[in-house]
C-alpha cells in the first residue's frame, strides 16, 4: 500500500486588492474588509492597534520597519495553519492549501526610538520594501500587490512580547486573506507528492538521491524565548532533524524575529526544495530535507554537523546534497563544517551561498573555509553591495525621528540587504557575485 | 613601420600614446645579480621586452623611454625609489607606464607594483604591471593596480606583454575593464553583483547534477589556496621542555631597535628575556597596522605572557621559559615573506633545542 | 602561516589566535581561542589579578595543545 504525502496548492492569481465592505476574491480582485480584519488582529490584548495599508507594485511608496514578509496562504482541507503559532498544534504538509499568487502580506514593526536599530546604517527605517525604482526592480516584494500590516504593542507589554504579537498579526492576517477563497475554483493547482524515502521508489533506481540540509536559524542573531519557529516553539538548541517537505513549504516553520535573506514567503516558496521536486523523478530522486541550526558554541555546531549528515547518509541514503545557510560569518563555518562531514562520510555536497569579499589573507578568498572537497559552490550573490534607492512619495509604517540622517521618504544610499526580498539565502533570486 | 606611419597618425591628428617601460638590471641588459645595486638610468626607445611591447602597441602608441633600476637599489629604498623613477618619467611626459613583467621575481615584483601604484597616484596615468601568481607582490599591490598573471618564467614573455598593453589601451581610452578571468590580470578584491538568466536554486541543482554523473563543472565561487601539513609530534613531557613565545602582534622594544615593519614585515626580532620575570610596558612599544594596540602597551603579558611562563616554569610545570622570544608583523599577510621568516625562526629554535612553541596573533 | 613553518621542522606549535573555526578551516592545527583581536591573552575588564589567572587558563590549553599527538 504506497503511502503519499501529497500537498495541493489551489492557486489565485490576484491582480489587485481594495479594500471593500466585504473580505473576498472575485475576478481576480481581492477585497479586504479593514475593520474586520483589525478588529480580528486587535484581539490580540499584547497590541494596543493594528494599522491596515495596501501598496501595489509602481507606486512611489516604500514600506519602512520591515520585520517580514508572508504569501496569504490557508488550509482550506487537511491540516492547521501555522501550527503552535496560531493556536493548536497539528500536522501540515497534506491537502488543500489556498495561496493567493501575487500578494504578500508585509509586518511592519512600530519601533521605538530606544530600540536597538534594526539595520545599523538605516537606524531611522530599518529594512525596506520600495514599489517602484530600483529596488522594486531587484525584490520579489515590489512586484506583489502587499497588505502592510503595522501593529502597535499595548502599554506595558514588553519588547519580546511584542515582537511575537507582531508577527502572529501578520500570519493571521495571511491566512484571514486567503480564507477569502475558500470554497472558489482556483485558478490553477501545484502538487507536491513525495512518498516516504525508505526504499527507492520504483522506476528510480538509476537516479542520483538527492538531499537538502537546511539550515533555518542563524547562530549569530539573538533569540527571542519562546517566539514560535518550528511547530509553533522555539528552536535554537535543537538537533538536526528530518522534515518532509511538504512541512517546510506549508507552515511548519516560521522565520524567527532577525533574519538576512530569509521570509516566511521564501519559505513558503522555497526554491531549492521546489526545484528539486521539479526535477525528481526525472533526472534525480529527492530523498528528503534535513533540518539543522547554526550554533554560536563550537561543541554544538560539531555535534549539528555530525548529525546532520549521518541523517542524510544513513537514514536518506543520498548520494548528493545540498547547503545553504541562515545568516553570515558564523553560519557559513557551521554549514562548511557540515559539507565537510558530509564528503567525510562519501556524500558529495553542493553549496549556495551569499559571500563578501574577504579581507583574509589576499588571494581570491571570498569563502571563510577551506574543504577541499568543497568545490561545488554557487554564489548568491553579495550583500553588501550598495544601492541607491529614490526618493518616494509615500511611505507605510513609523520611522524613527533622527536629528541626523536621510528621511524615510527620500533618497537612500544603502547596502543590498536592507532591501527585502531582493537577498535571498535559499536561492531564489538571480543574484550571482563575480570576482573583478 | 615607425616613421611614416606615425607621422601619418600624427598629421590626422591621431594620438600615438607615449609609453615608458620600467625593467630591472637584468631584463635592461645591464647584468645580473651582481648589478641588482644599481640606480636608475633612462635609455630612450625600448629595450629588450619593450621590443615586444612596441610591437603589441603597433601604431598606437610608442615607447618613448625605458628605465632600468636594479632589484636591491629599489627594494631597499621603496618609497625614495619610486619618487627617483617617477622624477625620471615625468620628464616624457608619458601617457602610461608599463612595468615588467616581473614573473617570479619578489624584489623586482614589489619594484613593479610600488611604481605602478605611485604613477597611477601621483601622476594620474595608467600604469599596469604583470606578475606570476606566487610573487609576493601579487597580494601586496592587487588590490591597487592592475596586475596581469603571467607564468613564472619569461617563456611567453609576448603573451604576456600584448596582454599588459591590451588593458593599457583600454585605460587609457577611459574603457571599461572586463572581468579578471577575461583580462587575464588578478581579482583586485572587488565583488560585483550580477543577474544570472537562472535562479540560485535551479543553477546549484543543475551543477549537483553535472557533478554526480561525473561531467565537467565550474564552481561559481573560486576556492583558497590550500597547504595543509602534518602536526609534529606532541610534547611527551612537559616538565622537561622548553617552550618559546613567538608573536605576530609586534610587539618590539621601544623605539622598534631593528626596524621591523608595520605591514608586510620582511624581518623578525629576537629580543632577550633574560633575567625578566615579566615585560615592563615602558620598555615596549607595538608596531602593527591591523590591530588598537592599547590594551597590548598596558600590559605586554597580554600578547606575550612571559609573566605566566615564568609562573609556570618556577612551579616545573614546563622545564624552562626559552630566554628570547621572538617577534614580527602580521598585518598584510604575505605567503613569501611569513613563510621565510618562519622558516628562519624555526630553524633557530630547533637548533637551540626548543621543544614547542606558543605563537599568539592578533 | 608562521605555525607551518614551525610545525613542519618538528615544533609544535600551539596558535593563540581569535579567528578559530576559520583557522581550523585553513589548514593550521593546534588552535586556542584567544580573548579578543586587542587582548589575546587578556582582559582589561578583570582585575589584574584575576586577568592573570585568565592569562594562565589559556596558557595551559596551549601547553596542552602542544602535548597533541596526531593519530
Amino acid at each position: 500500500m504506497e503511502v503519499h504525502v501529497r500537498l495541493q496548492l489551489d492557486i489565485f492569481n490576484i491582480k489587485d486588492i481594495q479594500f471593500a465592505g466585504r473580505t473576498a476574491i472575485k475576478d481576480g480582485v481581492l477585497y479586504v474588509d479593514r475593520s474586520e480584519l483589525q478588529e480580528f488582529l486587535g484581539e490580540d490584548k499584547r497590541l494596543s492597534q493594528v494599522d491596515v495599508d495596501l501598496t501595489h507594485p509602481g507606486e512611489k511608496c516604500r514600506i519602512i520597519q520591515v520585520t517580514d514578509v508572508v504569501e496569504p496562504r490557508a488550509k482550506t482541507n487537511g491540516g492547521v495553519d501555522f501550527p503552535g503559532a496560531l493556536g493548536k498544534i497539528g500536522t501540515v504538509g497534506q491537502g488543500n492549501t489556498c495561496v493567493l499568487r501575487g500578494t504578500s502580506v508585509v509586518i511592519s514593526e512600530h519601533r521605538r526610538a530606544r530600540d536597538a536599530p534594526m539595520e545599523p546604517s538605516l537606524p531611522g527605517h530599518g529594512a525596506v520594501i520600495d514599489m517602484s525604482g530600483t529596488g522594486a526592480a531587484l525584490s520579489v516584494y515590489g512586484k506583489t500587490h502587499n497588505v502592510v500590516v503595522v501593529p502597535r504593542s499595548a502599554n506595558g507589554i514588553g519588547l519580546h512580547d511584542y515582537r511575537i504579537a507582531l508577527k502572529i498579526a501578520g500570519l493571521k492576517t495571511a491566512v484571514y486573506l486567503a480564507q477569502a477563497g475558500k470554497g472558489l475554483k482556483p485558478d490553477e493547482i501545484e502538487v507536491y507528492d513525495l512518498p516516504p524515502s525508505s526504499g527507492t521508489p520504483k522506476g528510480l533506481e538509476g537516479l542520483p538521491k538527492v538531499a537538502y540540509i537546511f539550515q533555518f536559524i542563524s547562530g549569530q542573531f539573538e533569540s527571542i524565548p519562546g517566539y514560535p519557529i518550528l511547530y509553533g516553539c522555539g528552536a535554537e538548541r535543537i538537533a538536526p532533524t528530518i522534515l518532509h517537505p511538504n512541512e517546510v513549504l506549508d507552515g511548519a516553520i516560521v522565520t524567527p524575529y532577525r533574519t538576512m535573506g530569509m521570509e516566511v514567503f521564501g519559505l513558503q516558496n522555497h526554491s531549492i526544495i521546489k526545484e528539486l521536486y521539479r526535477r525528481h523523478g526525472k533526472d534525480l530522486c529527492f530523498v528528503g530535507v534535513v533540518i539543522t541550526v547554526a550554533h554560536d558554541i563550537e561543541q554544538e555546531n560539531e555535534r549539528a554537523a555530525t548529525m546532520a549528515a549521518n541523517l542524510v547518509k544513513w537514514t536518506l541514503g543520498a548520494e548528493g546534497v545540498i547547503l545553504t545557510k541562515s545568516g553570515g560569518g558564523i553560519d557559513e563555518v557551521a554549514m562548511a563544517l557540515t559539507a565537510q562531514r558530509c564528503e567525510e562520510l562519501g556524500v558529495r555536497t553542493f553549496l549556495a551561498l551569499v559571500h563578501y569579499p574577504t579581507m583574509l589573507s589576499g588571494g581570491d578568498n571570498t569563502t571563510l573555509f577551506n574543504v577541499p572537497e568543497v568545490d561545488a559552490i554557487v554564489s548568491l550573490g553579495t550583500p553588501h553591495a550598495r544601492i541607491t534607492l529614490p526618493p518616494v512619495e509615500r511611505v507605510i509604517g513609523k520611522p524613527i525621528d533622527l536629528e541626523e540622517g536621510p528621511l524615510a521618504s527620500g533618497e537612500i544610499k544603502t547596502t543590498l540587504h536592507t532591501v527585502r526580498g531582493v537577498i535571498s539565502q535559499i536561492g531564489s533570486s538571480g543574484l550571482i557575485a563575480v570576482q573583478s | 613601420m615607425q616613421g611614416h606611419a606615425k607621422q601619418e597618425n600624427r598629421k590626422m591628428g591621431a594620438e600615438v600614446l607615449r609609453i615608458v617601460q620600467y625593467l630591472n638590471q637584468f631584463f635592461g641588459g645591464i647584468g645580473g645579480e651582481d648589478k641588482a645595486h644599481v640606480g636608475p638610468q633612462v635609455k630612450s626607445g625600448p629595450v629588450g621586452p619593450g621590443r615586444a611591447v612596441q610591437e603589441a602597441l603597433g601604431e598606437r602608441g610608442e615607447v618613448v623611454a625605458t628605465i632600468i633600476c636594479g632589484d636591491n637599489y629599489f627594494a631597499e629604498r621603496i618609497e625614495d625609489a619610486t619618487a627617483e623613477v617617477i622624477n625620471l618619467l615625468r620628464f616624457y611626459q608619458p601617457d602610461a607606464v608599463i612595468a615588467g613583467p616581473a614573473f617570479d621575481a619578489g624584489r623586482y615584483g614589489i619594484a613593479c607594483g610600488a611604481l605602478c601604484k605611485g604613477v597611477k597616484d601621483q601622476l594620474g596615468v595608467p600604469a599596469v604591471t604583470g606578475m606570476f601568481r606566487e610573487n609576493p607582490a601579487v597580494d601586496l599591490f592587487r588590490k591597487h593596480v592592475y596586475i596581469i598573471e603571467t607564468e613564472d618564467s619569461a617563456r611567453r614573455m609576448s603573451e604576456a606583454v600584448s596582454q599588459m598593453v591590451k588593458i593599457v589601451l583600454k585605460l587609457v581610452g577611459k574603457e571599461k575593464i572586463g572581468k579578471p578571468s577575461v583580462e587575464g590580470y588578478f581579482s583586485q578584491g572587488y565583488l560585483e553583483n550580477e543577474i544570472s538568466d537562472r535562479p540560485g536554486a535551479e543553477r546549484v541543482v543543475s551543477m549537483l547534477l553535472a557533478k554526480l554523473h561525473g561531467q565537467s563543472f565550474k564552481s561559481e565561487v573560486s576556492l583558497p589556496k590550500y597547504d595543509r601539513v602534518e602536526l609534529a609530534p606532541g610534547i611527551k613531557d612537559l616538565r622537561s621542555a622548553t617552550i618559546a613565545l613567538v608573536t605576530d602582534g609586534g610587539l618590539v622594544p621601544k623605539g622598534n631597535p631593528d626596524r621591523i615593519e608595520d605591514r608586510a614585515a620582511t624581518r623578525f626580532g629576537v629580543y632577550s628575556l633574560e633575567g625578566k620575570d615579566a615585560l615592563d610596558p615602558n620598555d615596549y612599544e607595538v608596531n602593527h597596522v591591523g590591530y588598537t594596540p592599547v590594551f597590548v602597551l598596558q600590559d605586554p603579558h597580554r600578547l606575550v605572557p612571559v609573566d605566566v611562563m615564568r609562573d609556570l616554569e618556577k612551579e616545573g610545570v614546563i622545564k624552562k621559559l626559552h630566554e628570547k622570544f621572538y617577534s614580527t608583523t602580521g598585518a598584510v599577510n604575505i605567503v613569501e615573506n611569513v613563510k621565510k621568516m618562519g622558516q628562519a625562526i624555526a630553524k633557530e629554535l630547533k637548533n637551540e633545542g626548543v621543544s614547542g612553541v606558543i605563537l599568539t596573533s592578533t | 602561516m608562521l605555525a607551518k613553518e614551525l610545525e613542519r621542522v618538528g615544533l609544535p606549535t600551539a596558535q593563540v589566535c581569535t579567528l578559530t573555526p576559520v583557522a581550523l578551516m585553513v589548514g593550521s592545527n593546534r588552535i586556542v581561542p584567544a580573548s579578543s583581536v586587542v587582548h589575546p591573552l587578556g582582559d582589561p575588564h578583570r582585575d589584574p589579578k584575576a586577568e592573570k589567572i585568565f592569562r594562565r587558563g589559556i596558557v595551559e590549553e596551549a601547553l596542552r595543545a602542544l602535548q597533541l599527538r596526531d593519530d
